[in-house]
């Protein structure tokens, strides 16, 4: 079967900036075929200048993510007939949310600068004498976030880098929890603080795409939600996130339910809230104000503070299991 | 057909900031006969904060939702988006892990509690999608929307993660599109539509969320649409609420009208604008109203 691959071209080097343009391509499709193997065969028979990145052809190596009609996808693991006729087209295009370098070949720079960022390698405790025992719960904790092979198709689809390029980006956050997970690792909590700070993992915008879209079950945004977790957990919520977070949890216990405005003045403080004056102003002419002194609570809010009171005897057990 | 019923957990937000959406529905559904059974001791789900802050709790305060859907031998709909991520999610892992269910369940035991892992978490949209049918809706059309230019915004809790919902195709949504012609209009296709609306940041790192407000409202604006349509309320509240920000940082006047997707349904029911609580919105859709 003759397939139409539309590819989104640019070459820099040639015209000075990238000026990119749709060039389309007909492939002899056969049952199976991947995107890749469609590239490379464009490239052998049609179009030498055609440029992408490939290696292993195994989903191993990283090298092959591009956008497959609008999202992010490995090249290799991806069938040309199935996203065919799933859409009626078929446009490859480089990654999003990354500098074309040319044609599908993106600049990877700013991916390896984040990882940098996150230290990625073990700084370990002191051993143990009899040497460390890693039990399979220990291991279970980071074991999703090791089988990142670094393609960069969740950094492509996500939502905050789209807009905000310092963001640290689900690729090196799930790196990581890589080490903060580790019961061997020495250097957490400077890790946590770092990770808590501007354009850290509180700019996470819980958007689901890194998931969705990572080819290897990595779960990025669970070791995001990790990271928020254990950084709670050491004391370090002096940010907007945390804050808002732990508001949150109060107003659960306390009401059973979210109280907007406390949980707008918790996380703010006071100075921004009042900067927030003409904003709420405007939202109570048309009655879209909280009034947090009629907040009412849910009915039988005793077994919410029940269930908290169960969860927080069990933390308190585990810390003392720990001493 | 059997009549449809089902426990309703509106969600935070539809009980308080975005309460039109909840009215609109509660009327929509009596004018379908779908039956809405109240929740009134159904805690919040959490919103995802409440994952970051504790999982194992988080998954306790959900399969306390469930267990009282499960007493009411119902399944749940919801309105929002984010209640309905949340609360697939939550389902997911305690009923694909059975030692998860157990501690959850041994948690729960102590305010008198069990959850038996039965409950479906729907939304507003899939239940018309799926269960109603939008042949069915079409034939209760008292006033197509034939004059409107709508484009749909699903965001990102009504799609993903969609190993947890099972709800359309998340790369290719046709629900939002097929209900709006199911009420007469036209659809405005454009890029953005799957995207976030930048709420969950709001109060950490307004500029990128507002940004991101921007750019989906001129997605659909720069289509020549003159509303838009959501089926969740945190993104109406930056969609509509956050707009004139949105346009202080991109410097263009907007102006999109947005629609809580219950309120499109309403108006093609032949709801009036003060029964869709239309002068709760910032930016009026009442001019687009015919």
């Amino acid at each position: 079967m003759r397939l139409k691959l539309k590819i989104r071209r640019c070459d820099p080097m040639k015209t000075g900036a990238c000026s990119p343009f749709l060039q389309a391509y007909d492939v002899e499709a056969e049952e199976g075929m991947t995107v890749l193997e469609a590239l490379i065969s464009i490239a052998e028979t049609d179009d030498p200048s055609l440029s992408f990145r490939r290696s292993c052809r195994s989903a191993i190596c990283g090298s092959c993510a591009v956008t497959v009609n609008g999202f992010p996808k490995l090249a290799c693991n991806t069938q040309i007939i199935p996203e065919h006729r799933k859409r009626g087209q078929l446009v490859l295009e480089p990654l999003a949310n990354h500098r074309v370098l040319k044609d599908l070949i993106v600049d990877m720079d700013p991916f390896w600068r984040k990882f940098e960022k996150t230290t990625p390698f073990l700084i370990p405790k002191e051993e143990p004498e009899g040497g460390w025992k890693i039990t399979g719960e220990d291991q279970a904790v980071i074991d999703d976030s090791q089988k990142c092979i670094m393609c960069g198709s969740c950094n492509a689809a996500c939502n905050t880098l789209d807009v905000d390029p310092g963001f640290v980006g689900p690729a090196a956050s799930a790196k990581a929890w890589r080490f903060v997970g580790d019961v061997r690792e020495a250097d957490g909590e400077r890790r946590l603080k770092d990770l808590s700070a501007e354009h850290g993992v509180w700019d996470c915008v819980r958007c689901m795409h890194c998931t969705e879209y990572c080819p290897k079950g990595v779960d990025p945004l669970k070791a995001i939600e990790q990271l928020r977790s254990r950084a709670m957990g050491a004391g370090i919520v002096d940010n907007h996130g945390a804050k808002h977070t732990l508001a949150m949890a109060e107003s659960i216990k306390r009401v059973g339910r979210l109280d907007e405005a406390a949980m707008t003045f918790k996380t703010l403080g006071i100075l921004r809230s009042l900067g927030m004056i003409p904003f709420g102003l405007k939202m109570e002419i048309h009655g879209k104000m909280p009034h947090p002194i009629i907040f009412p609570a849910i009915e039988k809010m005793e077994e919410v503070k029940k269930i908290y009171e169960a969860v927080e005897e069990k933390r308190k057990k585990e810390r003392g299991g720990e001493g | 057909m059997a009549k449809l019923k089902y426990a309703y957990y509106p969600g935070c937000a539809s009980q308080a900031i975005t309460r039109e959406s909840n009215e609109t529905t509660r009327r929509v559904a009596r004018i379908l006969g779908i039956e809405l059974h109240d929740m009134p001791a159904a805690n919040c789900c959490g919103a995802g904060l409440m994952t970051d802050y504790d999982y194992e709790l988080s998954l306790a305060l959900n399969a306390r939702i469930f267990a009282q859907a499960e007493e009411m031998g119902m399944d749940i709909m919801t309105i929002c988006s984010t209640c309905l991520m949340v609360m697939n999610k939550a389902n997911r892992d305690l009923t694909s892990n059975p030692g998860l269910l157990e501690s959850t369940n041994a948690i729960l035991g102590e305010a008198g509690l069990k959850y038996g892992g039965k409950v479906k978490v729907k939304q507003l949209l899939w239940v018309l999608a799926e269960d109603y049918g939008f042949d069915r809706l079409k034939k209760k059309v008292k006033k197509p929307l034939s004059w409107l230019k709508a484009a749909p915004f699903y965001g990102c809790h009504s799609l993903r993660p969609s190993d947890a919902l099972g709800f359309d195709d998340p790369e290719d949504p046709r629900s939002l599109e097929e209900a709006i012609g199911a009420l007469g209009g036209e659809v405005v296709d454009y890029a953005g539509k799957t995207k976030c609306c930048g709420f969950q940041i709001d109060l950490v790192n307004e500029e990128a969320a507002v940004e991101m407000t921007g750019r989906r409202l001129t997605g659909a604006l720069d289509k020549g649409a003159d509303c838009m349509v959501t089926p969740c309320p945190f993104c109406h509240i930056n969609l509509d609420n956050y707009q004139s920000m949105a346009e202080k940082k991109l410097s263009r006047k907007i102006d999109l009208p947005v629609f809580h997707f219950s309120q499109l349904v309403g108006l093609a029911l032949g709801m009036s604008p003060a029964e869709l609580g239309l002068s709760r919105h910032l930016v009026s859709p009442e001019k687009i109203v015919r």
